[in-house]
């Protein structure tokens, strides 16, 4: 009885053993990187990712990619978790807005040492503006990826069905509303209103400031007074252009009904389907409505031009970052992993897949991206294009405005109340600081 | 051995080393329970409840409690949550109720019956709010065309965006979420009543009013008790339904507590003040299922 529990006790050893090793045994000497993107959730550029993995892959068959796809709203609070658990994905990529708050978080590890030892040019071929915003108290914390500028997207073939010349997209904010109104019709004869001339994600999603911020800044308008202290959603110039964008939807009545339920991805389904003739987009617009519907022959008929200009030419710029965990155990593979990401031959494909804008300068000067049509506008509008604030408050600042627009929109509050609750919002917010 | 017996060599056997260990043999048992418990329960609640009392230089305090009762829109979410509570879990025991007194009694095709009314449970939580969402899309939602083809409405409502409709659209669907659970809860309570009190009722000329009155629902109160304090207490914390349908839209007219203390800790990043939100979220839970504490203590 007791022999046999002893074999049985050195058998479950062995066993526990085995288990315990088999995987470093099977593994060699392969490192494994977790990665983790939004865009491996998507179609176009999910495929994209996953072609490059390979690629890299096969160049270094020491280094393993394990990709983690996770949902563009939820990304934030997935990172933040498992940074304070040491256990955030090797390599991830954020937009611009949320990096600021990683990087005082010390949820992203210092690049410069990295980049230092490639050599002095290294950094040459980036555009300077995308590496300064990345860097955080005089340190590189995020490799640039996408930057692009937020540009006019419509629909030349619904244009001309409305007389309108699909040549002379709106310049200004009084013609996009003319265009837009004229733009809004019922198609098939059966009294209702079927196509709509613009449409925006007015839910409250990460995505919306974006399309948002050009036509509050071409208004002459802010959030914030310049020092950064002060609300300056009381102005003349804000009210102007909140009124604005209220009315389009309750005035105007140019955009669908439910707009404030809507988000990125239900505005680009309305674009494939032909409801609406208007929004505002960036490189990713194409591909993406291309994919939903493929029959709408997207790179003939969609069209790209400057965002209408108020008292100023301004829109809005999307920068991505690539950022190496802190935590990471394997810090060489995981740069190794963000360079070839972010190199001329990687950031290329990604334009020929999914039309993003690269912010190195050698890949935007290739002819490919300056004979396309989409490219070259939303490259061309690089030079009046700003970034939304890097601040640690801005999500709550945003969520105080876009409180406000639903409010107005919906009916909820008169907009001059709902922009001023949202003006002392704001002013209780950065008293707080 | 052989040939001997085993009292004879002093072997106790290895029941009564057992028996003689059991105390701690007991302990070690529990151990990984208590170990998870405390890993996932309490280390979590402690984190909060330090975080909800740390200032910005590292002091304690209760100024996020100050901030907290002094929000406006803390009053306004937590007014909110109760009417949606409220009329979830009404709603959820009306409906839960009348379901299981069908599936009960002679029903054709019961356990189909029973399989179809289980599905809404089974859903999970934020796909049955995509689902719901889309429903009641103004511009493809199946609902707007099915009221339209009746000729009942002549545009399409605007369910997830007005003011008024949102709440109850809301509603809607986190009934249609969650009356299974009541459902199964009040059946289980209905198949141990005792037929015979039934019979002796009738046989004293009760009918089926009279019945339900003075036999059934006496016989589901402790039962009907349970189902009321577990619905409530997840009904508090409803997350996924409310996030996937209308993410506290329009504005903040159908934020709850637990959207709030999302969007404060993981959107805004206010760690300290959403933790204090959470643990005021708490001590109300907790006040809400006393009862339900109360009467299982009674039972023990």
């Amino acid at each position: 009885m007791r022999r046999s529990g002893g074999r049985l006790a050195a058998v479950a050893v062995v066993a526990a053993l085995v288990w315990t090793l088999a995987p470093a045994i099977r593994a060699g000497e392969v490192v494994t990187l977790r990665f983790s993107n939004w865009h491996l959730v998507e179609t176009v550029w999910g495929r994209s990712l996953r072609e490059a993995i390979r690629i890299f892959e096969s160049r270094n068959p020491g280094i393993r990619i394990v990709p983690e796809p996770i949902s563009y709203g939820e990304k934030e609070a997935r990172y933040q978790a498992e940074c304070a658990a040491r256990r955030m994905p090797d390599v991830v990529k954020l937009h611009n807005f949320s990096l600021a708050m990683f990087f005082e978080l010390g949820c992203a590890a210092d690049l410069t040492p990295f980049v230092q030892k490639e050599g002095a040019d290294f950094l040459k071929s980036w555009y300077e503006f995308p590496i300064k915003s990345l860097t955080y108290k005089g340190r590189l914390m995020a490799m640039p990826g996408d930057y692009m500028s937020m540009v006019l997207i419509y629909n030349r073939e619904l244009f001309r069905a409305a007389g309108l010349d699909p040549n002379r997209p709106p310049r200004t904010w009084e013609e996009f509303r003319d265009y837009a109104r004229r733009l809004t019709r019922d198609t098939d004869g059966d009294g209702r209103v079927d196509q709509w001339g613009f449409s925006m994600p007015a839910s409250k999603n990460p995505g919306l400031p974006l399309r948002i911020l050009p036509m509050v800044w071409s208004f002459g308008a802010d959030f914030l007074t310049p020092d950064g202290r002060r609300s300056a959603m009381n102005t003349p110039e804000f009210r102007e252009a909140f009124r604005f964008i209220v009315e389009l939807a309750t005035v105007d009545r140019v955009t669908p009904p439910g707009v404030t339920t809507f988000g990125p991805q239900d505005v680009r389904i309305q674009m494939a389907h032909r409801r609406i003739a208007m929004k505002i987009g960036s490189g990713w617009t194409y591909p993406i409505v291309n994919a939903i519907n493929p029959q709408l022959n997207a790179a003939e008929v969609l069209e790209a031009a400057p965002v209408p200009a108020g008292r100023r030419r301004i829109t809005a710029a999307w920068l991505s970052g690539w950022i190496m965990s802190p935590h990471t155990a394997h810090p060489e593979a995981a740069w190794r992993f963000i360079k070839f990401l972010t190199s001329k031959e990687t950031e290329k494909k990604f334009f020929e897949d999914n039309r993003v804008i690269s912010s190195r300068k050698d890949v935007n000067l290739l002819p490919l991206v300056k004979m396309d049509k989409f490219s070259r506008v939303i490259v061309q509008e690089l030079q009046h294009a700003r970034l939304e604030p890097q601040l640690k408050e801005w999500p709550e600042i945003f969520d105080a405005f876009a409180t406000a627009l639903q409010e107005a929109i919906t009916g909820a509050k008169p907009w001059e109340r709902a922009l001023l609750d949202a003006h002392t919002r704001v002013e209780g917010i950065l008293a707080r600081r | 051995m052989h040939g001997v017996s085993r009292a004879a060599t002093g072997w106790i056997g290895p029941r009564r080393a057992l028996r003689l260990r059991e105390p701690a043999v007991g302990y070690l048992f529990v151990a990984p329970a208590v170990v998870l418990l405390i890993a996932v329960l309490v280390y979590p609640a402690l984190t909060t409840l330090r975080l909800s009392v740390t200032l910005p230089g590292g002091q304690l305090g209760v100024q996020h409690y100050g901030q907290l009762l002094s929000d406006p829109l803390f009053w306004q979410v937590v007014r909110q949550t109760a009417a949606f509570v409220v009329a979830s879990v009404s709603a959820h025991l009306l409906l839960g109720l009348g379901a299981a007194l069908a599936v009960a009694g002679t029903v054709p095709a019961r356990g189909l019956f029973r399989v179809v009314a289980l599905l809404p449970w089974v859903v999970p939580d934020v796909v049955a709010g995509i689902v719901w969402k889309w429903i009641l899309n103004p511009l493809y939602g199946v609902l707007n065309d099915l009221l339209m083809a009746g000729r009942l409405v002549d545009q399409p409502l605007e369910w997830l965006t007005h003011p008024s409709l949102a709440p109850l659209s809301l509603i809607l669907a986190n009934v249609w979420r969650g009356f299974p659970f009541v459902m199964v809860i009040l059946l289980a309570g209905l198949q141990s009543i005792p037929q015979d009190l039934y019979e002796a009722a009738s046989l004293d000329g009760a009918g089926s009013w009279a019945r339900f009155r003075f036999v059934t629902l006496p016989g589901l109160r402790k039962v009907l008790v349970v189902a009321l304090a577990l619905d409530t207490i997840w009904e508090v914390r409803r997350f996924g339904l409310v996030q996937a349908m209308t993410g506290g839209g329009p504005g903040t007219l159908t934020e709850v507590l637990s959207t709030q203390v999302f969007k404060q800790y993981f959107q805004f990043y206010r760690f300290e003040y959403a933790s204090a939100m959470a643990v005021a979220m708490t001590v109300l839970l907790l006040a809400v299922s006393l009862p339900y504490v109360r009467m299982i203590m009674q039972e023990e």
